[in-house]
């Protein structure tokens, strides 16, 4: 024990951070090494409820990645200069959150060797395939739209300087990547609603509505994230800058985001409700009154849209620092159960295909330890890119004063020969 | 534009592109495997509710035939009601729908329609994403969470397999036995009507409350019970056009 607080004395801060960090990936990677060799049968999913906590854990990333479109979009598209510091940030969490996502998928699928098959065998009659697709594209634009972001590394700029200056001049094309990131987003993160939303089998799914609730809250989760992920790094480190200011806007966004997504929501729970269809209702009410209404009124409405949003439209509490970081954590937190209760719910009401009256049962899921271990090595990994990215990359560096020109110290792009 | 010669950058930059198109032209080519094909044959099953006493014999022979894991069951029997005191049994295989949902929902077409209207899983192509067992309004389909290594209990008392076993990881399925339909085709053999051609649950069943047969041939069995007796099909509401028919249990038999 002695010993402990004597290596605590001599361990930084960031180190001990890094150090928490790097062991729940190294413990998740474990893990995750078991479930790829002995097979999903370790974990607590069944033929009833097949999609559990890694599905949650691959639509959460995917959701609170939309700061990259959004905010690329606001900056770029609508021409907002003034949030580009924040799109910057916002774009470096969305390259980590959808390689968190694809690392959940592939301890998910049955077959991860064979993770290529969609994009070789299209099935175009399927949303899972069109999401497929628009992830792997979106991938490839928010790595064009990090590289000005690597090309600061010293190690790069010394290794290869005119690599550096290549991967810098990339930014010159951030209209035209933004326009490209916000159609594929447009069209996967309110598919990913729609991969439920199709499946009539599923009557509590089988609805147009979560494709739309998936997408808005999507954009309000992804914003919440980069402005609270900012926060917390200018707060913790001298190596983050953030204009106040700048974080405020967004986060009253995000406030006015959150007042249209509890509007769709109020209608899209209600109208569940006007015609009883075999198992929609059964699924309404695990939703409103059985095992997730704890996670549904509280995690959902009550915490994850309500109090955000008096919190973040009203200005006294908005200009406050520790409850405009509380509100938009709360907002993440709710995207989170919202993606949880939306699989869930589906999931767990049996419908059993028998003649004349419908016959309903109910299913049971909870994650098993090698599930949470490996989920949490997933989310300790993205934590830990972002420190990473924070300290070395100053991905969260906002000029403190607005005429400032954010890449003037980047080298001047070649001359086109 | 003066004439220069091919520099290796230049010619970098057409193989690339050129392969790239040439690539592209190959992805883009139209596969149209998830709609349906009406071929020759378009096989059905009828199932019988009035004759079916639960015994539960198709389950063993699909086993055996197929190599399915105890875990899993292709065809599962389940007591639906009383009727007068006499239990009514449901048997339940793949519908083979002509508007499958799984086939729809599959991202890498492993889940296909054969022209005869089988729904077969192209086990090689799977990358057990379980979309198409969420998809599934009637439970149809299994996932192997488990490599089924070992002897197959069902066997040899069942019968012998005749599909080689699925990997670990894949979703698996009823196939109205398509290697059965296919090599007794191959004979010159009626499916439905000479047993070494029929699914292997049919040809079990002690009761005869299975029939097998050609929907395209007016004059096959399941034809004839199809036109001489009230049918129904599971969740018909959904719009799925299962091929798989019931005939009721009816009280004065039962």
């Amino acid at each position: 024990m002695k010993s402990f607080f004597l290596l605590k004395q001599r361990l930084s801060p960031w180190q001990v951070w890094i150090g928490i960090l790097v062991f729940f990936v190294l413990s998740g990677l474990i893990a995750g090494v078991f479930v790829l060799w002995k097979g999903l049968s370790i974990t607590n999913l069944s033929d009833f409820v097949p999609w559990g906590l890694w599905i949650t854990i691959d639509l959460s990333s995917i959701a609170l990645s939309a700061g990259a479109f959004s905010l690329c979009a606001v900056a770029y598209l609508l021409g907002l200069k003034r949030f580009e510091p924040v799109a910057r940030t916002a774009t470096f969490i969305g390259l980590i959150g959808y390689t968190m996502a694809l690392l959940a998928l592939l301890l998910d699928i049955g077959r991860p060797d064979r993770f290529w098959h969609a994009l070789v065998y299209w099935n175009h009659h399927s949303l899972l395939w069109e999401v497929t697709m628009c992830v792997c594209l979106y991938l490839v634009v928010l790595i064009l739209e990090t590289m000005p972001l690597f090309s600061r590394l010293e190690w790069v700029q010394n290794r290869w300087p005119r690599l550096a200056q290549k991967m810098a001049t990339v930014h010159h094309y951030a209209p035209y990547l933004a326009v490209a990131g916000l159609c594929l987003s447009m069209l996967h993160q309110s598919s990913l609603g729609a991969v439920y939303g199709v499946l009539k089998a599923r009557p509590v799914w089988y609805r147009p509505g979560i494709s739309v609730l998936f997408i808005i809250s999507a954009v309000a989760g992804g914003m919440a994230l980069t402005a609270l992920a900012s926060m917390i790094s200018a707060r913790l480190t001298s190596r983050a800058r953030v204009n106040d200011s700048l974080v405020e806007q967004v986060s009253a966004i995000v406030g006015w985001i959150l007042v249209a997504y509890l509007y769709f929501r109020f209608w899209d729970a209600l109208a569940l409700g006007y015609t009883y269809q075999p198992g929609r209702s059964e699924g309404l009410r695990i939703l409103t009154n059985g095992a997730l209404s704890f996670n549904f009124w509280v995690g959902e409405i009550f915490l994850g849209a309500l109090i955000p949003i008096f919190l973040l439209l009203n200005r006294r509490t908005r200009s406050m620092p520790l409850f405009r970081m509380i509100a938009l954590a709360l907002v993440v937190g709710g995207v989170v159960a919202y993606r949880w209760d939306t699989n869930m719910s589906g999931l767990l009401v049996v419908l059993y295909s028998l003649p004349g009256e419908p016959v309903i049962g109910y299913a049971n899921y909870f994650p098993s330890f090698v599930e949470f271990v490996s989920a949490a090595g997933i989310v300790a990994y993205g934590v830990l890119a972002f420190s990473l990215g924070v300290r070395y990359l100053r991905v969260v560096e906002h000029p403190v004063d607005e005429s400032e020109v954010i890449y003037q110290t980047l080298p001047e792009p070649a001359a086109a020969d | 534009m003066s004439k220069k010669p091919l520099t290796r950058r230049d010619f970098l930059k057409i193989a690339t592109v050129g392969g790239g198109a040439l690539a592209a032209s190959k992805m883009f080519r139209p596969v149209e495997a998830s709609e349906a094909v009406e071929g020759e044959h378009q096989w059905a099953m009828v199932i019988d509710q009035s004759k079916c006493t639960g015994c539960g014999y198709c389950t063993l022979a699909c086993r055996a035939h197929n190599d399915v894991s105890p875990d899993i069951s292709w065809n599962q029997v389940v007591q639906v009601e009383n009727l007068n005191g006499h239990p009514v049994f449901l048997a339940r295989p793949c519908m083979h729908c002509a508007h499958a949902p799984c086939v729809e929902v599959c991202p890498v077409q492993a889940s296909q329609y054969r022209e005869d209207g089988i729904v077969m899983m192209d086990y090689d192509r799977c990358i057990g994403c379980r979309y198409c067992e969420v998809a599934c309004p009637y439970g149809a389909r299994s996932f192997n969470w488990e490599a089924f290594t070992g002897p197959n209990p069902a066997v040899p008392e069942w019968g012998e397999p005749e599909v080689p076993r699925r990997p670990r990881g894949v979703v698996e399925k009823c196939t109205f036995c398509f290697q059965r339909i296919d090599r007794g085709l191959a004979l010159g053999l009626t499916p439905g009507v000479d047993i070494e051609a029929t699914p292997a649950c049919v040809v079990i069943c002690p009761t005869k409350a299975r029939i097998f047969g050609d929907l395209n041939d007016p004059e096959s069995n399941v034809s004839q019970a199809l036109r001489s007796q009230v049918s129904y099909r599971l969740r018909e509401d959904l719009g799925t056009a299962p091929r798989v028919y019931y005939l009721f249990a009816k009280l004065e038999e039962s």
